[in-house]
């Protein structure tokens, strides 16, 4: 009977504690007169570097606008389309969010996010060069052009690598301005084997974005658009990353098999102990190097390579407002102020990823050479908006088609003629559905 | 009669039933995520597209060898270890309290967890068994490996219940057994199986039906990937739904998800049921 | 010496489930460039507190540490207190209610827990228990009530009928039959069932995040999460240090209540 009554009684005290703490208070604003405006700004920004600048840009917004209130919520990558969508559909969205672009593409079609088109100041407006406009600029559904965030954290991918390692092969160290081609990344590879060390670790556990990213180096789009419908094309220009990449695994041997299925940090154990010599990643990852190389450990960070142009693709990290916000004109204002030319170099540095501001990519905290800021920063201007982020039904393609399929090849279970085969006709079955 | 069921119909009635039945009519109309879709009546549209869709018998073949291997090797680990469990053996109750670890690690950490148990170059698993095998990209291996995570992360409810299980029969019995000579074996045999029944079935079912609904712990190691080879049905409804926002068609999944467990869980508790009469 | 085969399996069992716990604990331990060694070691060779104090310098881990207790506390009694006569009721009686209640139990368990998100969402917020830990709760116990009468149902029909009988026939009556005979060697299925429920509910993390949205009611889940960021990477130090944190309390819980597991038995023993 102790039970029982153990249970009786914590029942009625937690549900009371339950109710007190909770109840009541639904977050609602009023904005009546007098009473401030409450804006809920729910951000995913994780590093502890980062964390700390949106919380201290927050602190001073509210501060100076005490008519403006707003609240700071953490959410996390993992789940936020997950939370996003559920409280479009339920209602109760945050006001202003931070997501990024190819997310914002199905969001705009569906009506759930605020125009922003002609409504930002110009000040924003003009910082912002017009690539990273066209990664937010969407069909709204209806076949108009709207404008459906505020882009500003973007991401290239560079090679970071060993400095003892190249120094000692003898190979050309890259700059900005005469970047690698990718014949010299596969020589340099090659210098780089020997022993245990593979010249380079390719981590593709989710491989697609990373490949269509740098086809863009020998022009490969992967889509097509005419007479309005969207179909998937893979052609030699297309090809030619999947075969560089297949070469290094399967024909030259300078990277290891192994390393396909990893996530982009789980190479680093290798990378620190000189079994791998380069890892072509997003600019992002410094952030671990620095943080979790052993002392004396020495690297460097390599521009991005150089095709038959630099070109990659780029999304970016984006702030929106949500369509049933009930203080649209505030929200604005502050992912104004949160994202002006100051603010951006911070919340930049704190990501180690690369602002779409112009003046904050001049800002000295984030041009120095230390960590590989120089290279990363100077690699913004070969970013283009990723032919993908137009296409409906990429999302589906990219996880039913395309992950399953570059896979394979990988793996060297198909050829890249089977592959390209698969991944266009098996490819245009999933698009079909999205242009009835 | 009435009396006793009353406060468990409320909360569900509120919060279930309604959702419930909202979730699966939604299969028979062509529901759409978005403020700019009309949603019209689609009939059985939605399952004759089903019936024509390869991931989905692929992601069901994955998710039947999952759910019954998880089930079944999950069920005898667990017996095995909940009669351990019930033996009076020293330091019991800490063991009770560390087989519990899997069950009370927050699920965030399980996947990072065993993302590096599995880790091609600094993994325990190469390590110990002197292998090189990039367990979760491989084609043969992946779906095995989250296996074994699957059997792990679900011993410890299955322990718990058999081990209640194992308490609730009445020590007569075995003091009977005892004094006909019977030996351990057939104490377990006679005594301890038949008497336990009632608790496997309820928890062997209840295990395939979780298990057959797992996704979150194999999607942070895998993502179904290589290949789709650890795509489990729920998934796949998951990707419909909340990807790509096909609800109507995601409903559908769901309705043929439940149709393919009840359907088996039918036969298995009717046979149960009958071998126990 | 029979014994020593047991402790051997025994063993085996323990250190297959139990070695995450050691793995947290070292990993809490590390510092950054230890973790990214080639060769793991189980013992950190420069031990620091640093990600403990990184874990509850950043989040407030105390606060939702509480407020998780009390949801889940309130959640587990709360679904046992529902749920047991109802199980009573199923398991005795036949008919028509008990088949459509299964059938519930079963479809509920089966259907996509996702599709039903969002008009559950919906629901929650048409009653105002939208952001609120008392709508958690509900939630809660609500989606732990299909497992709870399906496993209590077993125990019930696991204790024989003519125990019961015959303790009415004594002349005590149905209830006290019930009270003097039953509940004590339902006792462990209860415990189980308490047990799973405050556990399902301390680690419930999808739920959580779509009904609460203020700082101030997050839950513990909800705050792990953060130390993660996109593409499975993550703050391998300060999450391991605060998984750790979050996960001892349901161990104590655990510890607390399992020596229950046995003591129902004994208890029927001595009435019997």
């Amino acid at each position: 009977m102790r039970i029982k009554s153990a249970l009786a009684a914590v029942a009625v005290v937690a549900l009371a504690a339950a109710c007190g703490s909770g109840g009541g208070d639904t977050g609602d604003s009023s904005g009546g007169s007098g009473e401030p405006v409450k804006l809920d700004f729910l951000s995913l920004a994780w590093q502890k570097e980062s964390v700390e600048a949106n919380k201290a840009i927050v602190e001073e917004w509210n501060k100076a606008n005490p008519e403006i209130q707003v609240t700071y919520v953490q959410g996390s990558w993992d789940n936020v389309n997950d939370q996003l969508v559920t409280s479009f559909e339920g209602g109760d969205a945050p006001d202003v969010f931070h997501d990024d672009s190819p997310a914002l593409a199905g969001f705009a079609s569906k009506g759930y996010l605020l125009d922003l088109k002609d409504k930002l100041p110009a000040s924003l407006q003009n910082d912002i060069p017009q690539a990273a406009w066209d990664t937010v600029t969407f069909d709204d559904g209806s076949g108009d052009q709207g404008v459906f965030g505020v882009p500003f954290l973007q991401e290239s991918q560079v090679i970071i690598a060993n400095k003892k390692l190249l120094t000692e092969a003898g190979v050309r160290m890259p700059t900005p301005a005469e970047p690698w081609t990718w014949n010299e990344f596969a020589d340099a590879s090659k210098k780089l084997t020997k022993g245990d060390t593979y010249g380079v670790a390719w981590p593709m556990k989710s491989p697609v974005n990373k490949v269509l990213n740098l086809a863009l180096n020998f022009d490969g789009t992967f889509f097509q658009t005419a007479g309005g419908k969207t179909t998937v094309k893979v052609g030699p220009e297309e090809k030619a990353v999947l075969q560089r990449i297949h070469d290094q695994l399967y024909k030259d041997k300078t990277a290891d098999p192994a390393a396909l299925g990893m996530g982009t940090a789980d190479p680093l154990p290798g990378f620190f102990a000189d079994k791998y010599a380069m890892l072509p990643v997003g600019v992002y990852l410094r952030q671990q190097v620095a943080e979790q190389a052993p002392d004396g450990f020495e690297w460097v960070t390599l521009p991005p390579l150089k095709g038959t142009t630099s070109n990659q693709g780029a999304v970016s990290q984006t702030l929106s407002v949500s369509a049933d916000s009930e203080h649209q004109e505030q929200a604005i204002q502050f992912m104004s102020f949160f994202l002006n030319g100051k603010n951006q170099a911070r919340l930049a540095k704190g990501d180690w990823l690369l602002p779409t501001s112009q003046e904050a990519a001049s800002d000295p905290s984030i041009t120095g050479q230390e960590d590989g800021w120089d290279v990363a920063t100077a690699s913004a201007k070969d970013l283009v908006v990723a032919p993908f982020l137009k296409v409906n039904g990429y999302d589906e393609w990219k996880s039913k088609v395309a992950t399953p399929v570059l896979q394979e090849f990988f793996a060297n279970k198909v050829t890249l003629d089977e592959a390209a085969k698969r991944l266009v006709e098996e490819g245009n079955e999933v698009l079909e559905r999205y242009q009835r | 009669m009435w009396v006793l069921l009353l406060p468990a119909l409320v909360p569900v009635l509120i919060f279930s039933v309604g959702p419930l039945l909202y979730g699966i009519s939604l299969a028979f109309t062509d529901a759409e995520s978005g403020r700019n879709h009309v949603t019209s009546f689609a009939g059985l549209d939605n399952f004759a597209a089903l019936l024509g869709d390869d991931d989905f018998w692929q992601s069901m073949q994955v998710g039947m060898i999952w759910a019954v291997s998880v089930t079944a090797l999950q069920f005898l680990a667990s017996l095995g270890l909940a009669l351990l469990l019930n033996e009076r053996l020293a330091l019991r109750g800490v063991a009770r309290v560390l087989a519990m670890v899997p069950w009370a690690m927050p699920p965030v950490v399980i996947g990072l967890m065993w993302r590096l148990v599995y880790h091609p170059d600094a993994g325990i698993v190469n390590s110990t068994l002197g292998t090189d095998i990039n367990w979760l990209a491989d084609f043969t291996w992946a779906l095995p490996a989250v296996i074994v995570m699957g059997v792990w992360s679900g011993m410890p409810q299955t322990t718990v219940v058999l081990l209640a299980g194992l308490q609730t029969v009445p020590r007569e019995l075995y003091e009977a057994g005892a004094m006909d000579g019977a030996g351990t074996w057939r104490r377990f045999w006679n005594i301890t199986l038949p008497q336990l029944r009632p608790v496997i079935v309820a928890i062997t079912s209840l295990d395939f039906v979780w298990n057959f609904n797992q996704f979150s712990l194999v999607y942070v190691l895998t993502q179904g990937g290589p290949g789709g080879r650890t795509r489990l049905p729920m998934l796949f409804a998951y990707e419909e739904a909340f990807r790509y926002g096909f609800f109507g068609y995601a409903a559908a999944l769901g309705v043929a998800i439940v149709v393919v467990v009840l359907a088996l869980l039918g036969v298995y508790l009717w046979r149960q049921l009958r071998e126990a009469s | 010496m029979r014994r020593i085969p047991q402790y051997a399996a025994l063993l085996v069992y323990l250190v297959f489930l139990g070695f995450p716990l050691v793995w947290l604990l070292s990993t809490a331990l590390k510092t950054p460039q230890e973790m990214a060694s080639l060769d793991p070691a189980w013992i950190p060779r420069e031990p620091t507190l640093a990600n403990f104090a990184a874990a509850f310098g950043e989040q407030d881990l105390v606060g939702a540490g509480l407020r998780s207790l009390v949801v889940a506390l309130a959640s587990a009694f709360l679904t046992v207190a529902v749920a047991l006569p109802a199980a009573y009721a199923l398991a005795r009686y036949q008919g028509v209610l008990k088949r459509i209640a299964l059938g519930w139990v079963l479809v509920s368990q089966v259907f996509p827990f996702i599709l039903i998100i969002i008009p559950l969402f919906m629901v929650m917020r048409e009653l105002d228990l939208v952001n609120t830990l008392a709508g958690l709760v509900a939630v809660h116990v609500t989606f732990t009530l299909p497992f709870a009468l399906w496993m209590l149902q077993g125990y019930v029909r696991s204790v024989p009928r003519e125990l019961e009988e015959a303790a009415s026939v004594d002349g005590a009556g149905r209830m006290r039959a019930i009270v003097s005979v039953v509940a004590p060697l339902l006792a462990p299925g209860v415990v189980a069932t308490l047990l799973f429920s405050f556990i399902s509910s301390w680690n419930e993390f999808l739920f959580a995040l779509v009904v609460l949205k203020d700082p101030d009611v997050m839950t513990l889940p909800l705050t792990l999460v953060r130390f993660t960021g996109p593409e499975g990477v993550a703050r391998l130090g300060p999450l391991a240090a605060a998984s750790l944190m979050a996960t001892i309390p349901s161990l104590i819980f655990f510890a607390i209540i399992q020596r229950r597991l046995r003591s129902g038995l004994m208890a029927g023993a001595v009435k019997g």
